[in-house]
């Protein structure tokens, strides 16, 4: 009897849609470069390239900034245009950090749409949106720092929606301003949320690859050369130091700036939403963020038949203690221990080590059955036999 | 084809030397975003010297790739 045909959802077709989009960019890439050069494969690395040419031009800024009131405009501006290649550094640390934005949007929506955030891949997903709102984060404060007129409006702004937050408001924003009003105290507590997070980033970093074996974690060379000139160029040619924003003054009322697009949306917002709106948009957004790996899969775990296949097993005469699926098992569910007695099949006859699956790590995701090229695993309710089974009638279909 | 790839590398290796020689000018003259820029241009014809040094055949895969 065949099983009832299963309609995909609305959200279901748009993502197929989406994955084919994609795919389709990619061959695309594919036919100019290698595809081993094909940066889309590579965009997490760039997000790794970027936050570290921000960490190195940041350590640089950071030697001449002054957190006060009075010193921090003055020291952006002795920075700038005093410092012998300062305001290019300035340049720099700007279009890194939106090239930095850029690659980790890139880095979503390319998983997004590659369904790999689903099942045991939540991990990655969730750490990577955290990482996203860290970023977020500091992008904004740095725009605090300069101390501008564009900072005083923007630090006004965002005490407006803190203090919009029901219950906690208040208590946050004089926590974040250090005292009923803006001080050199909320200059200090800006620099810390803008170093402190950035600091973070690689803690967050660590989770994210926690559960991945191989990750890409560097681009290729070209794309090093090219992102890190690419960023010179433009410090060069569009220098930061020209928008000449006025420094801040407590009588400045200014009521137009420059926005940054990648990091100062949310402010752009509160042309027509009151700050509650934005905070509550906020986050709703994140939030819906978070539950995407939970939510509107394209195929139920039970469709894919890739749950509940019980934990893997190894077959003890087949193994040969090759090593091969505790180097790919991703979970670290899979050690090897001293071989108590020697295999069954000649392969295995000399064996001097024997894999034991972790139980409580081992997730069922299969991998460890692709790695082994000795028969030597399986999942109990999903056999090869049984794989290799819908595999030909999926292909007579 | 791989004779127009290697017209490439010679003809962005020119760039390249232009871009470094342009870098000492604006040190030499305090011209600092020139300079900066001359980097970017630099690092950017380096770019694609290796992408064309790859698609020649000359260089890689990469050792993660093989």
């Amino acid at each position: 009897m065949s099983e009832p045909e299963v309609r995909p959802s609305r959200y279901g077709r748009v993502m197929t849609a989406l994955l084919r989009a994609t795919l389709r960019v990619d061959v695309a890439i594919n036919r100019i470069v290698p595809s081993d050069y094909n940066p889309l494969y590579y965009t997490g690395g760039l997000a790794n390239l970027f936050l570290l040419v921000l960490v190195l031009s940041g350590i640089f800024l950071f030697f001449y900034y002054e957190a006060s009131l009075e010193g921090a405009f003055a020291s952006v501006r002795y920075l700038t245009q005093t410092v012998p290649y300062g305001g290019l550094l300035r340049g720099v640390h700007r279009y890194a950090a939106d090239a930095f934005l850029v690659a980790i949007l890139l880095h979503l929506f390319r998983n997004w749409f590659t369904d790999r955030y689903l099942f045991s891949r939540d991990n990655p997903w969730i750490s990577g949106m955290i990482l996203l709102l860290f970023a977020g984060l500091i992008g904004f404060t740095g725009y605090q720092l300069v101390w501008d007129e564009r900072g005083q409006v923007l630090t006004a702004l965002f005490v407006r929606i803190l203090r919009s937050l029901p219950g906690v408001g208040p208590a946050v924003a004089d926590l974040f301003l250090g005292g009923p009003g803006v001080s050199d105290g909320t200059l200090v507590r800006v620099l810390f949320l803008h170093i402190g997070p950035a600091s973070a980033l690689y803690l967050l970093l660590w989770w994210h690859y926690l559960r991945l074996r191989h990750p890409k974690i560097w681009p290729p060379a070209a794309w090093v050369l090219f992102c890190v000139g690419l960023v010179f160029l433009l410090a060069g040619l569009i220098p930061v130091g020209a928008e000449a924003i006025p420094p801040a003054a407590p009588a400045a009322r200014p009521t137009r700036f420059a926005l940054d697009v990648f990091f100062l949306w949310p402010f752009w917002l509160l042309n027509w939403l009151p700050p509650a709106g934005v905070a509550v948009l906020g986050a709703v957004v994140f939030t819906a963020g978070l539950a995407i790996p939970y939510l509107g899969r394209r195929e139920s775990p039970q469709a894919l038949g890739v749950r509940h296949a019980g934990v893997a097993q190894v077959i003890d005469g087949n193994c040969t203690g090759c090593e091969l699926c505790y180097y790919d098992c991703p979970y670290n569910a899979i050690i090897m221990v001293p071989s108590p007695r020697p295999g069954l099949t000649k392969a295995a006859a000399n064996r001097t080590l024997l894999a034991v699956v972790v139980e409580s790590r081992c997730v069922e995701c299969g991998i460890c059955i692709g790695a082994c090229p000795f028969e030597a695993l399986e999942l109990p309710a999903l056999l090869e036999r049984d794989v290799l089974a819908q595999v030909a009638e999926a292909v007579r279909a | 084809m791989r004779g127009a790839y290697l017209a490439g590398i010679a003809a962005l290796s020119a760039v390249a030397v232009a871009a470094a020689a342009g870098i000492v000018y604006g040190e030499a003259t305090d011209r600092w975003y020139l300079g900066g820029s001359l980097v970017g241009v630099l690092l950017i014809a380096y770019a694609g010297i290796v992408l064309l040094l790859r698609k020649a055949g000359l260089i890689g895969p990469r050792k993660a790739e093989r």
